[in-house]
């Protein structure tokens, strides 16, 4: 009897174990032990998994299952969070490869309301600041992104250079009427004095809109103060409770 | 060959020496790269909004030693060539609002949802992948149509954007851009036996049909 195996490790295939056996009759049986291609296990399974939903979307066992997590991680496809008991959330995208800091990702730290768009925005080489973060969630002009970001305002300290970039970009004024709109709903850091001043409405000047034809009918009066057209009602706030 | 990282690398690199911030669209194997079809390039193919931001993008890149090369070598004596830089065997290929005989239009600016801003000053709009397909239609060098196929093979391309933007591109004084997309499409048939569905292959050659006859009567 003849019994000859062979390995052959292959880049992204795993192996093909080739059994080559001579009893009565010669014959060759091929055995395949193929590893999926690892973009292609990346394309089945991105998205937010746990070892049991990769088990079921790939059909393997948990071994194999455990060894695919392993082969994205190694990567650089995975990002792990620990659950408070002890299970553990894969993340897995492409987008975890490239590296980089979002302006989601530091406005989802930051706040108990959560947002997901299908607009990437990264950033690479430095961290973007509270500051700017607010200042794209205002430009924005997405209703979520907005509310969300209303919970900046909690750690924001840099009045300077957030009233610098509000002046850049034209939102000086929305910075100041969501700021008053956050201090009725939760604590936060105090406005600088001379943002306030700097930044209130002249006589000239005329209302403008955060959000396009969307205004509020439960605060008048900061409109009124910053001439801003305040996107939400007092139950879009109830988030924050 | 460029891999991921390099390119962050030099991206971030460029950025710090550029004297203004900057925006610019990657449509090629750099796109593909930023939506996770592929893992190395050849080249960085960009697209700038004016002559001035390519003007400082090439100050940078030169000043980190890359060198003018003559872009016939590579695209022969078509119109709207890029300006080439070249550094060992990575190479940029500069275009400004034109590509070859496709114009990078509103339509696909509006398209590129992807950003990636590498340091305070080089802002990276990813092309949308029908756009990628349309400039590697352009572009038509050896390996644009075994890049096509890559897209074509792994994401779902919605064929009548494609056809939509084409006659676009006619619209905008491109009258070439119908024919070329036929013709790209049919050698990937020929090569790769990648077939578009027919209604849009016969859409496209109506479309040409119809474009000839209004040249004619006009």
């Amino acid at each position: 009897m003849l019994n000859i195996s062979k390995k052959r490790p292959f880049k992204h295939m795993g192996y093909i174990e080739v059994i080559i056996r001579k009893k009565r009759k010669p014959y060759i049986s091929l055995k395949l032990h193929l590893t999926m291609d690892i973009k292609l296990v990346l394309r089945k399974i991105k998205g937010n998994q746990t070892i049991e939903s990769v088990k079921t979307l790939l059909n393997v066992d948990k071994n194999k299952a455990i060894y695919y997590v392993h082969r994205l991680r190694k990567a650089g496809y995975v990002k792990t969070k620990k659950l408070s008991d002890n299970k553990r959330i894969y993340n897995i995208s492409f987008e975890n490869r490239l590296g980089g800091e979002s302006y989601q990702g530091i406005i989802n730290k930051n706040s108990p309301l959560k947002i997901m768009t299908s607009e990437v925005y990264k950033i690479y080489g430095k961290k973007p600041s509270l500051e700017e973060t607010l200042v794209y969630a205002i430009k924005s002009k997405r209703l979520r992104i907005i509310l969300a970001s209303l919970a900046l305002f909690k750690k924001i300290e840099n009045w300077g250079e957030l009233y610098k970039l509000g002046k850049k970009n034209y939102v000086e004024r929305q910075i100041g009427a969501l700021y008053d709109l956050s201090r009725k709903i939760m604590r936060t850091r105090k406005m600088a004095k001379r943002f306030r001043n700097n930044s209130l409405p002249k006589q000239k000047e005329k209302f403008v809109y955060i959000i396009p034809n969307l205004r509020s009918k439960d605060f008048n009066e900061i409109e009124k103060t910053w001439k801003i057209y305040i996107p939400f009602n007092k139950a879009d706030l109830e988030v924050y409770k | 060959m460029i891999s991921i990282e390099r390119q962050q690398g030099l991206l971030l690199a460029i950025s710090k020496r550029l004297k203004k911030k900057i925006t610019v669209y990657a449509v090629g194997g750099t796109a593909m790269m930023f939506l996770g079809l592929k893992d190395t390039t050849l080249d960085i193919d960009l697209v700038f909004e004016n002559q001035i931001d390519k003007t400082y993008f090439k100050e940078a890149i030169k000043s980190l030693g890359y060198k003018e090369m003559d872009s016939v070598i590579v695209y022969g004596g078509r119109a709207n060539r890029p300006e080439m830089l070249t550094l060992g065997d990575e190479r940029f290929d500069l275009f400004v609002e034109e590509v070859i005989d496709f114009m990078f239009s509103e339509n696909m600016k509006k398209r590129a949802n992807q950003t990636h801003q590498f340091g305070d000053k080089l802002v990276l709009k990813i092309a949308n992948l029908h756009d990628i397909i349309l400039m590697k239609c352009a572009t038509d060098r050896l390996k644009d149509l075994d890049d096509a196929r890559n897209i074509i093979n792994n994401t779902e391309v919605n064929w009548e954007l494609i056809v939509e933007e084409a006659k676009n591109q006619d619209d905008l004084g491109k009258k070439k851009a119908i024919f070329e997309l036929g013709y790209f499409l049919e050698k990937l048939n020929e090569k790769f036996k990648i077939k578009a569905p027919k209604k849009i292959t016969d859409k496209l050659w109506d479309l040409l049909k119809d474009k000839i006859e209004e040249r004619k009567n006009k």
